[in-house]
């Protein structure tokens, strides 16, 4: 049972980072983006070609650099940050709602295709194996103790994007994304700079993305597409509109309801003799009629978007006249 | 007015632009003096917004060319015009909806200094803190000039259509731009809050913002404006004192009419 415990908290930590990710993009930027599963597979691709050996036929894959975990996964989230500079440059430009999302989910299928298809990028289809327990021999830990640790390296990973996001959520710098999402022009014509603050905020959310995928890489060790499938993203837009659009706070809240429960909750169900495949079904299911429900009822999630509250004006204080 | 009438807020030489087939500005010229309220007059379709978009950066024109305090602003994007000192509103309210009234006062004050993004992680500096400060303090103080103070915490969506008139202008008044161009202002507005924005009208004026303001409301324009440039057919076509275009036989045929010449 504690096995199970470790494996949801490093899964739920991990998963709440991609969300805070996500929130930058979606919630403040407003920017519906698609791809941005991609770059969490980038960082993961690019953590396991950095750390593990050079390939042995048959299997094909760059780099094979051994380098030490920490180095790959900063490097990893550069890549993240290079190939979202690269979707966004393109995306960003002129297109705009249902327009960018149509032209990200392009980039997304043609990072898929890729990986999948060239083989000597990252083994195709085999994908990457053979990251085990990073960091693991530096503290001499056997399996179950590292496994302790890596749960204990996520959470604390996912407490630092908290603080920097809550940093940013009330700066100005996320103030001025507000403004992109609630009205652009209205953003242009008071002096922001709209592609270059959009482009900012996309490339911030990709390298998020990227360092998600990069502890993804260690807690699965191995990377390949068929880790990357269509419905990850739906459960990720899913937890950041359940817990509430724009808010670090709500998408901490959404991550648990989304991640834990409602991903966990259909391991309890029975088992339907003749068709293993029906719980697995049913989770698609609940996750699309939570989303469905919430878009009907609630579209700012349980959490809204916090504004800044100012105090009633304070009294002057009565002058004594002593 | 004693304003110096050496260097004009905006000046406007042979200002075209065309979509398609249809010259929606052609050959536009003015000048809207500076310390002066200019008002922008015409039928509908006269392009007088497309006028505002080209000089504003939102459009690009075909060719001629716009003078802000003697600098050439056309091929420039919206933000670096605004930077500059020319800030322009829509026809409709353009709100941050989701933002509150007093966010919406103070984040219309562009503050290069402080939107970086390390800023955001870093944190301020004493300096920028009591800037920041500063600008808080200042945008109540708007927000009382305006009426504004009991609904400060409300998000700006949720206000009327009147009320989102006067967050406009608080922006405005926080933006502090060298020159305002108000796409009628006076949509939707009753007769009272008019008055009101008259009087705004003139606190610009009087705190160094020049303004030029497009209006169909004619008592309005008498009222507000020193000077006034109508335009037909995407062109001038008449300019002067508001009295003086009373008479003028061009301005009633294309716009005025028989309504004020009875």
């Amino acid at each position: 049972m504690s096995a199970y415990i470790v494996s949801i908290l490093t899964e739920g930590a991990i998963f709440g980072i991609m969300a805070l990710g996500l929130n930058v993009i979606w919630g403040w930027s407003g920017d519906f983006d698609l791809a941005y599963y991609g770059y969490i597979a980038v960082g993961a691709y690019m953590t396991l070609v950095l750390t593990i050996g050079p390939p042995t036929a048959p299997a094909h894959y760059i780099l094979g650099l051994q380098l030490p975990y920490p180095a790959a996964v900063v490097l990893a989230v550069i890549s993240s940050m290079a190939v979202g500079l690269v979707v966004g440059l393109i995306a960003l430009r002129h297109l705009r709602g249902i327009y960018f999302s149509i032209v990200t989910l392009g980039a997304v299928y043609v990072m898929y295709v890729f990986a999948g298809q060239y083989v000597p990028l990252f083994d195709g289809y085999n994908g990457l194996s053979g990251l085990f327990d990073p960091m693991g021999d530096w503290f001499g830990l056997d399996y179950l103790s590292y496994q302790w640790f890596l749960m204990g390296l996520c959470l604390v990973m996912f407490g630092l994007v908290l603080l920097f996001m809550w940093r940013l959520s009330g700066s100005r710098f996320g103030m001025a994304l507000r403004t992109l999402r609630e009205d652009e022009r209205a953003a242009a014509a008071f002096g922001r700079d709209i592609y270059r603050l959009k482009l900012k905020g996309y490339v911030l959310g990709a390298g998020v993305g990227g360092f998600a995928g990069a502890l993804f890489a260690a807690y699965l060790s191995a990377f390949n597409p068929s880790a990357w499938s269509p419905i990850e993203i739906i459960v990720l837009y899913a937890a950041v509109l359940v817990g509430g659009r724009g808010n670090i706070w709500g998408v901490v809240l959404g991550v648990f309801i989304m991640g834990i429960v409602v991903q966990e909750s259909t391991r309890f169900l029975p088992e339907v003799p003749g068709h293993p495949q029906i719980v697995l079904a049913l989770r698609g299911v609940i996750i699309g009629l939570v989303l469905v429900l919430f878009l009907r009822f609630r579209p700012q999630g349980l959490l809204p978007e916090r504004r800044f509250v100012d105090p009633a004006p304070k009294l002057e204080p009565a002058t004594r006249t002593a | 007015m004693s304003a110096s009438s050496s260097t004009p807020a905006l000046e406007v030489r042979g200002l075209t632009k065309h979509f398609g087939g249809v010259y929606a500005v052609e050959g536009c010229s003015f000048v809207a003096p500076m310390g002066q309220v200019t008002g922008l007059i015409g039928p509908n379709g006269a392009g007088k917004s497309t006028a505002i978009d080209l000089i504003s950066g939102f459009k690009l024109p075909d060719s001629g060319t716009v003078l802000f305090k003697g600098r050439a602003l056309e091929g420039l994007p919206p933000h670096v015009i605004a930077r500059l000192g020319l800030i322009r509103t829509f026809q409709a309210p353009r709100e941050w909806p989701g933002l509150t009234v007093l966010e919406n006062v103070v984040m219309a004050n562009w503050d290069g200094g402080r939107e970086g993004f390390l800023r955001g992680i870093v944190g301020l500096g004493t300096s920028q803190r009591s800037r920041a400060f500063d600008e808080l303090a200042w945008a109540r103080e708007i927000l009382e000039e305006f009426g504004l103070t009991q609904l400060r915490n409300e998000r700006a969506g949720n206000l009327s259509g009147g009320q989102k008139r006067l967050v406009e202008f608080a922006r405005i008044r926080m933006a502090q731009p060298e020159l305002v161009i108000l796409d009628e202002p006076m949509g939707g507005v009753n007769p009272v809050l008019g008055e009101r924005m008259a009087v705004a009208i003139e606190a610009f004026i009087a705190s160094g913002t020049s303004v030029i303001v497009v209006e169909h409301n004619l008592p309005f324009i008498q009222r507000v404006t020193q000077h006034v440039i109508v335009m037909a057919q995407g062109t001038v076509i008449a300019e002067g004192p508001f009295e003086s275009l009373r008479s003028n036989q061009d301005v009633i045929d294309a716009y005025l009419g028989e309504l004020v010449t009875q």
